[in-house]
């Protein structure tokens, strides 16, 4: 099988990319823990079987870090009360770094408001950079249903950091 | 014709999520670095099913086949895996109040063996159906 990305210097790639592969997969994860170690599984998963590939990596590396997801909420179905616990004791840690601009970190804060439906659409098309075709395959909906979705989301934004900044 | 959420969309680009710990990049380094040979991957998925067919063929030449035929030499050839195909279902409301999406993931696994001298091949086809339920975070 050829490499087709065979001069490319996977370290540096995810280096690159690490922080948005993260917030992807905090959306699917019940902790700051468990996006780090899903994130890590998502990429050797995809480094090992899938790099050599052709096209852009990018939503391989998506779709595996949904799979390493689904494998660790799988596995851990049978968490302790006190671990879920734990867990939204977490939620509690922002997904993005701090913001100077009072209304870049309303609208940080914002984005946890929006339903997950909603939010999901809005994380995979802007820091996983997938269009609504691809959003629509991830989800098994329509490119439409993840276009209105993201719609309302937008909407539901720019009411909650209209909201707060009024606050 | 201007899009209207362009403004709000670049400035959630400007956001900059929160990197991966150290951890991680420790982990990723240590495993990036270990040596995986160019079948690699293809070799650990389906060890378990050449050793199968190993005790399958050395079983069937100890019950009496033992010099009156030659032992396939199977060799790899071919491991596909299909892509996922993903059904996400509506979100539904547990006893404890909290919401999950049940979600359900199919995929198939196929390897294929060959000898070249008898020109016999073995495959392994397995289906995979798994089902989970993703817990959705409200606020």
């Amino acid at each position: 099988m050829s490499d087709a990305h065979a001069d490319q210097d996977w370290r540096a790639w995810f280096a690159e990319n690490g922080a948005r592969l993260r917030l992807i997969a905090r959306q699917w994860t019940r902790s700051e823990a468990d996006a780090d170690d899903v994130v890590q599984e998502a990429f050797v998963r995809f480094w090992k079987h899938q790099r050599h590939l052709p096209g852009n990596p990018n939503a391989l590396v998506v779709t595996s870090i949904r799979r390493a997801a689904l494998d660790l909420l799988r596995r851990s179905d049978r968490r302790s009360v006190r671990e879920q616990a734990v867990g939204a004791d977490m939620e509690t840690v922002s997904w993005f770094e701090p913001e100077a601009d009072p209304r870049l970190q309303s609208l940080a804060d914002s984005l946890k408001l929006l339903p997950p439906e909603q939010r999901e659409v809005v994380v995979l098309k802007v820091w996983g950079d997938l269009t609504f075709d691809q959003i629509g395959e991830q989800f098994s909906i329509s490119p439409n249903t993840a276009a209105s979705r993201w719609r309302y989301a937008m909407e539901a934004l720019r009411k909650h950091i209209t909201v707060r900044t009024h606050d | 014709m201007t899009d209207p959420d362009h403004d709000l969309e670049q400035a959630l680009a400007a956001l900059r999520p929160r990197p991966p710990g150290p951890a991680v990049l420790a982990r990723l380094a240590r495993d990036l670095d270990a040596p995986v040979s160019a079948h690699g991957p293809i070799i650990a998925w389906s060890a378990g099913l050449a050793a199968l067919a190993a005790v399958f063929v050395a079983a069937f030449l100890f019950l009496g086949f033992r010099g009156e035929v030659e032992a396939p030499s199977y060799q790899l050839v071919r491991a596909d895996q299909s892509p996922a195909d993903v059904q996400f279902y509506r979100p539904v409301r547990l006893d404890d109040g909290s919401f999950v999406r049940p979600v359900r993931v199919r995929w198939d696994d196929t390897t294929r063996w060959e000898d070249p001298r008898s020109n016999t091949r073995l495959i392994n086809y397995r289906p995979n159906d798994q089902f989970a339920l993703l817990p959705l975070e409200t606020n």
